[in-house]
């Protein structure tokens, strides 16, 4: 494909990555413009199907980002998170699915840089992967 | 409190009946849930009240139309102080039960769980021809299961189920590994199900020997061929494309959600508004691809279903029974579930105190996680 330009759905908790990607903006920071940034109040509200439709509809990437251990705003959201995602990546593997494409990360709301610099790294990592193999799947 | 039950007269069964009648005429129990033949003669459940009645229950029946938990899930939301329900049921249908019971969709204090081993059950469905005109096929059939006996007509499950002898229960009724024209083995594991075995004449004694080995030996041999048939559906099924062609036959029918035990939401996500869309926006998302396939979200309701219920899954496969279009799901959820649960060090069915691997966590575990 050679207008491939990696999309990304991102699902971004309001009291911690949300804020980080603010800062990165109002720091007037660059990074690609691959990513939409849907706001969700704890990356423990983020269910499976929501990235399960996000990728057979298309998207190339989801990504999730919540409080780091220990900071999360509901205090213990982002660990069942974490959990629920060590469960999705089995189920993933076990079905011999890409779980490269689905990231989870801890950015603060003071991380404006490691924000910026997360969607820059995964928006490279996508590229050089190439399109998700349902991207053209119609019939899933 | 264990050991062995004399039975009468070369018939299990009957010995077993007669120990449930004991129950309901001493009001130990208001009723049991137990298998039972239809008057056509088809496999089905019962929850029998009357000891006159008792007759109808077929507590070794080896067929499997429903996993009863579900029927325990529909009655036993809530106890009751004016009902003590015996559930004779089997081990994964004792699974789902303890799984059902930690997500709370059914109350412990009416019941009384009492199992029964079991090395393999028919389909419920065309098991009125398998069985025929022979009055004695429970008993035939547990003759023969005693040993170990592999039969290529039990359910796909089931021939992969490494569990013959139920891991929770308050009673036991074990034949595995004994002479059951002879013996039953009785085993009470709770107070409760102590409690039940009052008055009954038990040679009280240790696990015999050569029980224990049986039931290593099928535990043993199911394990085995679990991983070959894991191995053959690597072949079909791994990867985007060949997991596309898996489910292609798929009606999205939901049927194997609606027939799982621990699928246990009164009402399911995928019946909620949020996957209502009016016309214009089915039209928006076919755009993407150019086309849909209809009806929609067919793999996502299965990978999300994997997503939901894998912690919980007790590799039942009735799933794969109720599906109008045989996709072997039996195989799939059981790979699936079983590298799910071991990542939590978790076995769905295995103990009441065990919590559900979703509903808890350690603040230092699986640190990588997030961390890119």
């Amino acid at each position: 494909m050679a207008n491939y330009e990696p999309k990304i759905v991102g699902f971004l908790c309001n009291w911690c990555t949300y804020a980080g990607a603010d800062l990165a903006g109002t720091s007037r920071m660059q990074y690609p413009p691959n990513m939409r940034p849907i706001r969700v109040m704890c990356s423990g509200a983020v269910d499976s199907v929501y990235i399960l439709r996000a990728l057979l509809e298309g998207a190339d990437g989801v990504f999730m980002g919540g409080c780091h251990p220990g900071d999360c705003h509901y205090v213990s959201g982002n660990y069942k998170a974490r959990r629920r995602m060590v469960l999705f990546n089995s189920v993933m593997n076990s079905l011999g699915l890409d779980t490269e494409r689905v990231w989870l990360r801890w950015i603060s709301a003071a991380e404006g840089r490691k924000f910026a610099d997360t969607v820059t790294e995964m928006t490279e990592h996508l590229r050089k992967k190439g399109p998700s193999a349902f991207k053209d799947k119609w019939e899933v | 409190m264990k050991g062995t039950l004399k039975v009468d007269g070369k018939n299990p069964e009957a010995t077993i009946r007669s120990l449930f009648a004991r129950w309901l005429k001493e009001s130990k129990l208001s009723a049991v849930l137990a298998p039972a033949y239809s008057t056509a003669g088809t496999a089905t459940v019962a929850l029998v009240s009357d000891p006159e009645k008792l007759s109808e229950a077929a507590p070794l029946l080896p067929a499997m139309g429903v996993n009863s938990a579900s029927i325990v899930a529909e009655i036993a939301r809530e106890a009751s102080p004016n009902a003590k329900v015996g559930l004779f049921l089997r081990p994964c249908e004792l699974r789902a039960v303890v799984e059902l019971m930690k997500l709370k969709q059914v109350a412990p204090e009416s019941l009384l769980l009492i199992g029964v081993d079991c090395p393999g059950t028919y389909k419920a469905a065309g098991f009125r021809n398998v069985r025929g005109k022979d009055a004695d096929f429970d008993n035939r059939h547990v003759r023969e299961q005693s040993g170990y006996a592999e039969n290529v007509n039990f359910r796909t499950a089931c021939q992969m189920c490494e569990y013959p002898k139920p891991l929770v229960f308050d009673l036991n009724v074990g034949f595995v590994g004994m002479d059951p024209d002879k013996e039953l083995w009785i085993e009470a594991a709770t107070d409760k199900g102590k409690a039940l075995l009052e008055g009954v004449e038990l040679d009280a004694q240790d696990e015999p020997q050569k029980r224990k080995q049986a039931l290593e030996k099928l535990s043993a041999a199911r394990k085995a061929r679990t991983a070959a048939r894991i191995e053959e559906l690597d072949k079909a099924m791994m990867g985007p494309e060949k997991l596309v062609e898996y489910f292609a036959d798929c009606l999205n029918c939901h049927n194997c959600m609606k027939v799982c035990p621990v699928c246990y939401c009164r009402e399911c996500f995928f019946d909620s508004d949020t996957f209502q869309r009016d016309i214009a926006e089915h039209v928006r998302v076919s755009l993407r691809k150019g086309a849909t396939r209809m009806p929609s979200e067919t793999l996502l309701f299965h990978l999300t279903r994997m997503n939901h219920m894998m912690a919980s899954c007790v590799q039942c496969g009735i799933c794969e029974d109720s599906c109008p279009v045989t996709i072997g799901l039996a195989t799939l959820f059981k790979k699936v579930s079983q590298n799910a649960q071991k990542e939590f060090d978790y076995v769905s069915g295995r103990s009441l105190d065990e919590p559900l691997p979703l509903v808890t966590f350690r603040e230092s575990e699986f640190l990588k996680i997030g961390e890119g």
